[in-house]
Parts: structure tokens; sequence; C-alpha cells
């Protein structure tokens, strides 16, 4: 896989499950919608975990669309390409970033 | 142990953070991986049982002395098995098996609660509690020492890899990340060097960068503060810069950084992060582990870079609390 499907400042979703993909994605993640601030590229790490995993992107949530108390701060997660899917088109406001 | 944990100021936070240090260390570094190589066939029980009439019995526990004196000399028996645990464990290559740290994460149960070690607690008084925990650490480091010799008899690792890897990382420690810090408080190209290539910038200062992934760096601002955990298990940058603090590991403050990482500072460390400033939590899984950019206190303009290294704290790099002015 080496193409980059996603630029900084895309929304994407986080699928809910990834089955055959790599174990790295935090539980209060899956499903939720966030914004890609940073792209790792492909991390070679063989003393951490056996094959190379895809790409890698840091995904920027609010604390409050993932379950925490105070909406202003956000958890950065690094997740990997195949956890990543465009977030759906918004309804309300026609905003169809990262789509 | 660490500073600054309103615990620590007394005996029982002593005692209650060994226990929780031991059942982390025992439960997720240690027996696992002895039963991911028996299951592998790596070792066998029978070089266990061996390893173990080679080791002698656990030495006898050292119960004279005060209750300061007993719990200071806890704390070190825990250290110095938490060291035995990593230099057969930590960047060790088997000769004959590939052995990833993640197919020890998935065997500790990380990703399946069902393999997961019961955990045992330890109650009583104050006294008896220690008792028990001088006890257990003597156990388990007997099983340390059983599972290391019967690797050497396997002909997986030699007695002198297992000298350097001690040696390598006695030698790595917060200092490593106090003297990045100083550096980049200084000179802003190192800084944005370490930004932008991470490990390859710490070179500059002949500190081994080591292998495991990125480092991600995550700088403290007068707008944003940065703190670092890791909810799936407790990746750190720890060829790097150590082992973290022992809260690090716990899982209080992994699920209660997410809720409300704001409280928790503030309940857990005694800081109060400034209302004005946005918290910015930095979850590392693995390929990414990061670590903070404290920010330079004030009224140390003066200061040289090794004065200011000596400033920087364990829990400053993991952003649980700020660095005083001095």
């Amino acid at each position: 896989m080496s193409t980059v499907r996603f630029a900084v400042g895309d929304r994407v979703r986080v699928k809910e499950e990834c089955p055959g993909g790599n174990p790295r994605t935090p539980p209060y993640a899956r499903g939720r919608i966030g914004t890609v601030i940073a792209y790792h590229g492909t991390i070679e790490n063989p003393l951490d975990h056996r094959d190379v995993y895809p790409p890698l992107y840091s995904v920027e949530f609010t604390l409050g669309d993932v379950g925490g108390a105070e909406p202003a701060a956000t958890v950065v997660a690094d997740i990997h390409d195949e956890w990543l899917e465009p977030a759906p088109a918004e309804n309300e406001g026609g905003e169809t970033r990262g789509s | 142990m660490s500073a600054g944990h309103p615990h620590m100021q007394d005996f029982e936070g002593h005692v209650e953070a060994v226990a929780a240090d031991y059942e982390y260390f025992r439960r997720k570094r240690i027996e696992p991986r002895v039963l991911l190589y028996l299951r592998r066939g790596i070792i066998g029980w029978s070089d266990l049982f061996t390893g173990h009439e080679q080791a002698g019995p656990p030495s006898p526990v050292e119960t004279s002395g005060d209750l300061e004196a007993r719990i200071r000399a806890l704390e070190d028996s825990l250290d110095e098995m938490v060291r035995a645990i990593g230099t057969v464990t930590a960047g060790i290559r088997l000769a004959n098996h590939d052995v990833p740290i993640d197919d020890n994460r998935r065997e500790r149960g990380d990703y399946n609660p069902e393999f997961r070690l019961a955990s045992r607690t330890y109650e009583g008084d104050l006294e008896s509690r220690i008792a028990q925990l001088e006890t257990a650490i003597a156990e388990t480091r007997h099983l340390i020492d059983a599972f290391t010799r019967a690797l050497v008899e396997r002909g997986e690792v030699t007695e002198a890899a297992l000298e350097e890897n001690r040696k390598r990382l006695s030698s790595i420690g917060y200092r490593n990340g106090a003297r990045i810090v100083a550096r980049a408080w200084v000179d802003p190209d190192f800084k944005r060097r370490l930004i932008e290539t991470g490990r390859e910038a710490v070179r500059e200062l002949d500190i081994p960068p080591g292998r495991l992934g990125k480092l991600g760096v995550a700088e403290n601002t007068e707008d944003i503060h940065n703190i670092v955990v890791c909810t799936l298990c407790s990746c750190y940058p720890h060829d790097l810069l150590g082992d973290p603090p022992w809260w690090y590991r716990t899982d209080e403050y992994k699920q209660r950084i997410i809720s409300d990482p704001r409280k928790m500072i503030e309940e857990m460390f005694g800081w109060r992060v400034p209302p004005e400033r946005r918290i910015v939590v930095h979850d590392s899984t693995s390929d990414v582990r990061w670590m903070v950019l404290p920010r330079r206190p004030e009224g140390t303009e003066h200061l040289s870079e090794e004065e200011l290294a000596d400033l920087v704290t364990p829990e400053s790099l993991v952003g649980a609390m700020e660095i005083p002015p001095p």
C-alpha cells in the first residue's frame, strides 16, 4: 500500500473493527471521527511486531467525541491506514472535507 | 521511585506503589513471557526445574531494621527485579526464535482479557503487606533467574550478551531526556530537527537513539499542554529515556487521562493546568513513541545547558507536571 490516502486536515472515521488488521487501535477511537494532523509514512519496527504495518497517521479527536469530560481537550492517536476510511459527509452545513 | 506524586509522602503510598508496580511487572513482563516461551517450545518445564535447582532457594529476605529501611530495601529489590527482567527481555534477540514485543502483548491479554493473569491483592496491616511483598519479589526474582538460566542452557542467549544488555540498560534513563530537553531550550535549530526527525537528532548529543519505531516530540507552549499515555499497554520511548515513572503503567492513569485529563493531573499530581491552556493527550501506539518537550521555566536565562538539564524531571517528560522555576 504505497499511496497516501489522506492529507493533513482530512476528516476520517476509524473502523469499528478491522479483521486481519493490526491490533493497535485504541477501543475508544473505534467508530469515531477525527482529523488527520500528521502523516508518519511506513514505519519499520521489527523489534515491536512481526509484519510491517500500513502507513501511519496521527488522528486528533475531541475528547467529547470519545466519551471524555472536557470538550476542548483533544486526544491524538496514531492509527494505521487499514483502520481508516473517509468520514461521511456531514449533513448539516454541507461540509464534505475528507470525503 | 518518583517524586511529585502526592502519595509518595507517606509509607502507605510507597507500599501501595510497590504493590502496583510489582503486580504490573509480574503479570505483564515476566510471567507471560515465561508462558509464551513454554508455549513456543523455546524452553521446556524441565529447563525451568533445572534452573530452579541451579539458582538455589530464593534468597532469604532481610526483615530487620525500621519500617522506613524495610520499605527502602523493598523498593531496591523491586528495582533490581525490574532490571533482571529487562536484562533477559528488553532488546534481546534469541538465537533461534524471533519474538517481537507484540507477541508478549497478545500472550498477556492486552487484546483479549481472557488471557490476563489473575492479579493478587496484598492485605493486612502495613508490616504484613511489606512482608508479603518481600516474599513475592524474592520468588519472582527466583523465577527470573531460573528462566534466564534456561535460555542460556538452551543456547538462546549467552552470558556475555546478557551482561552487555545489562550495561546498555543501566546507561539509559530519563537523564537522556533531560539532556535532549536542555539542548532544545538553548538551540532552536536543534529543537526543529528534534521535532522533525526525532531519534536522528539525538545522535548529536551522543545518545544512542534506540530502535523502537519513531520518536514523537510534543512541544508544550503557552497555549497547549501535551501529556503522553499508552492506553493499549505502556509504550514509551524506554529504549531512549528508560522506563517511565511507575504510575504511567497503572490503569488509573490510562483511564482517567482519556475521561478527564485536567482533573486527573490535578488530583494525581497536584498541578492545576492553567485554564486557558488546551490539553492534548498523545496516545502512543508502538510505532510512534512520544515524549513531551516541557516549557523552559522562567528565571533560567543565566543557567548553563547542564544546569538546565538538572531541572528536568521524569514527570515533565510525560507531561504530568510542569517544571517549576528554580
